[in-house]
């Protein structure tokens, strides 16, 4: 093909497909940039709002240019003690994460493989702990937790995120248990494997995508955790979402100050999610019977 | 290792009976076959005696020795399921050498092992792949290999070939074959289609509805069916069966198609001594089952054969299958399915033709009619009650 051919080809090919769809600009994908951008000005938001000196975030007139300063994460690390916060909020959750599967992975297993009388009621009323409203059970807990002196103590946190994810975790668990094959274990019977051995070494391999994403679940219901919290913790074990609505004062919002303790926030969720993520998008039990 | 069912039982909870009292010796060495259509508790049997379900009532020996009681774990048999169950997430070498991992066999002699059932197996390439990279004949192999790698008591195979297509399951079928003759492993093998059981059984067990109809080697359920059933279920096409009367002549027992005048003479043959007894008295209707290949199509009228109209030819390569219609005055078929004979396809026949169907003296057995047991077979050239 000569020069000219070439030239004149693309030429043509150009008025027959207008250079909008070519450059891959549709209106499905407008739109979906729409929508994308609208999710995600609040967090762009959020993160300019940190990153600006107190008299441009005051302006009245919203600012995108500005020089930045990390004045205020200085602030949140100097004047609220914020390291601590993050460090309690991070072994809260992760114990608490960590005993919720090693107690739910089983849970579940229990309740999906075993024939129990009345198995279907069982697993219900474990879910149905879940739609207790934790307002309910707030102040009780209270009481309770002041008698057994696990008012802000780390004990007294996990104790009670376990308590109240562990049936959600379950329930999630049963349901990807149930998923795997039941000849994969019958097989690793025939094969000599006690029952520890068929879950440790078949049945908790195969179910991983289940568990990376009841351990998403669960660790963003704890991170984010306000209410309890609150109301269970003052100084020693207080969290981040505590610490954060404190910045919403009587008379201020110190919203440069809030801003830089949510951006803190969202990076572990984000860290655990692309961590787990590669777990949950390979197959449940991809190759393991036809 | 000897295998003995011992009027083994399986009730499940809700009643329903899947397997009915099984009486079985099966031989060191053997390779045996259940057989029968789903849901006759073949696949049950087989999971009582990997144990994976518990007998309701009964005994199972291997080596002599009582497993009834026996966890699975401890039975050291080996299965191959039908959906192969490997574990996905280990390599073919994984699953292959798991068992002799956990039986604590060295590294040195699971390699060796290893190498070797994969030399047989031809999977020596796939070693370090995952099932879900393997194709479906492949995981085949790799499930065969799985079982092959233990040198186990008791081979159970549970339609290890039904996830593969025609061709592919008809090659493993003769490599399976070609295995077992190398390895003399005992071998229980569950399966749906005949034409596997006749291929690879040293004896076959014919099951229906939980029972367990007839034992015997591949040639004698062909040829001797214990009854209706049995005779239908192997062998395609299938069993013809047509509504005879008999007719004790001269010491010759003459057959009568139910309707046509003349009896079908070619096959006025001498009989043991107790058969006329056994076929009950003169005109008592009963049903004779035809294999297809012993039904002669002839072009021409003839003095011993029946006429018909050839309704359809299903070329089948080496022969054709011609499936054939009588006359009005004469009853069809005791199942109302079409009487099918099979013929060389240097024979010529035509869609519509005129034909005049003549039976062969072979493999002609007579069922009672109420019953469907097998009352007397043509053995040679002489009826014998069975």
């Amino acid at each position: 093909m000569t020069g000219w051919h070439a030239v004149s080809s693309v030429l043509t090919s150009e008025r027959a497909f207008p250079r909008v769809a070519r450059s891959g600009l549709s209106w499905p994908k407008l739109a979906a940039a729409f929508v994308v951008g609208l999710w995600l000005f609040p967090v762009y938001w959020i993160v300019l709002t940190s990153l600006k000196p107190i008299k441009e975030i005051n302006s009245a007139v919203p600012s995108f240019i500005f020089s930045p300063t990390a004045e205020n994460y200085r602030e949140l690390f100097t004047k609220f003690d914020f390291a601590r916060v993050l460090m309690n909020s991070l072994v809260i959750t992760f114990v608490s994460c960590f005993v919720v599967l090693v107690l739910g992975v089983p849970a579940g297993y229990a309740l999906a493989r075993m024939k129990v009388p009345g198995e279907k009621q069982i697993a219900l009323w474990i879910l149905s702990l879940r739609f207790l409203p934790p307002i309910a059970v707030a102040i009780p807990f209270y009481i309770l937790w002041q008698d057994l002196n696990l008012l802000d103590t780390y004990v007294g946190m996990i104790l009670i995120y376990v308590a109240f994810n562990l049936p959600f975790a379950i329930w999630m668990m049963r349901g990807f248990l149930a998923d795997v094959p039941v000849a994969l274990e019958e097989a690793a019977l025939l094969d000599g494997l006690t029952r520890l051995q068929i879950i440790l070494r078949v049945v908790v391999p195969v179910v991983m995508p289940g568990i990376a994403s009841t351990a998403i679940f669960t660790f963003v219901f704890m991170w984010n955790e306000y209410l309890m919290a609150l109301m269970l913790t003052a100084f020693k074990s207080v969290t981040v979402p505590v610490t954060i609505a404190k910045f919403v004062e009587p008379y201020t919002v110190l919203w440069g100050t809030l801003s830089a303790a949510v951006v803190i926030q969202v990076v572990p969720m984000l860290v655990v999610v692309f961590l787990l993520q590669r777990h949950i998008v390979r197959g449940l039990t991809l190759g393991a019977v036809k | 290792m000897t295998l003995r069912l011992q009027n083994v039982q399986k009730v499940y909870p809700s009643g329903f009976i899947a397997v009915n009292g099984i009486n079985l010796d099966v031989e060191h060495g053997e390779f045996f076959t259940l057989l029968g259509p789903s849901g006759c508790g073949k696949t049950t049997t087989l999971r009582m005696i990997a144990g994976l379900e518990t007998p309701s009532a009964g005994k199972i020996f291997i080596g002599g020795r009582d497993f009834t009681d026996t966890h699975p774990r401890k039975r050291d048999v080996a299965m191959v399921f039908q959906s192969y169950a490997l574990y996905p997430h280990m390599t073919v070498r994984g699953n292959l050498g798991l068992n002799l991992e956990i039986k604590g066999v060295s590294r040195a002699e699971i390699e060796e092992r290893l190498q070797n059932v994969a030399r047989m197996l031809d999977i020596t390439l796939l070693l370090d792949n995952k099932p879900g990279e393997l194709s479906g004949g492949q995981r085949q192999r790799v499930a065969l290999g799985r079982a092959l790698i233990r040198r186990p008591n008791i081979f159970l195979m549970d339609e290890p070939l039904s996830n593969l297509d025609l061709k592919l399951r008809e090659r493993t079928r003769t490599e399976l074959k070609k295995l077992h003759e190398t390895l003399r492993v005992t071998t229980i093998y569950v399966t749906h289609d005949q034409a596997e059981a006749l291929v690879l059984s040293n004896r076959i067990g014919v099951m229906n509805a939980g029972n367990l109809i007839q034992v015997g080697t591949p040639q004698e359920i062909y040829d001797r069916p214990r009854n209706v059933f049995v005779a239908k279920f192997i062998g395609t096409p299938s069993v013809n069966l047509l509504n005879v009367s008999v007719q004790n002549l001269a010491g010759l027992l003459a057959i009568r198609l139910t309707g046509s005048e003349k009896p079908l003479g070619s096959i006025l043959l001498p009989v043991a001594d107790d058969v006329f007894h056994r076929l009950g008295p003169a005109g008592t209707q009963l049903i004779l089952g035809v294999r297809p290949e012993a039904i002669a199509v002839l072009t021409e009228a003839h003095a011993e054969a029946v006429p018909a109209e050839i309704e359809l030819v299903e070329p089948m390569g080496y022969v054709n299958n011609i499936v054939l219609r009588f006359g009005k005055d004469v009853q069809t078929t005791a199942d109302g399915e079409p009487l099918i004979a099979v013929v060389t396809s240097s024979e010529s026949h035509e869609r519509g033709e005129k034909a005049w169907i003549r039976l062969r003296p072979e493999r002609l057995v007579l069922f009672d009619r109420t019953s469907e047991r097998a009352l007397a077979i043509l053995a040679g050239e002489r009826w014998e009650g069975v």
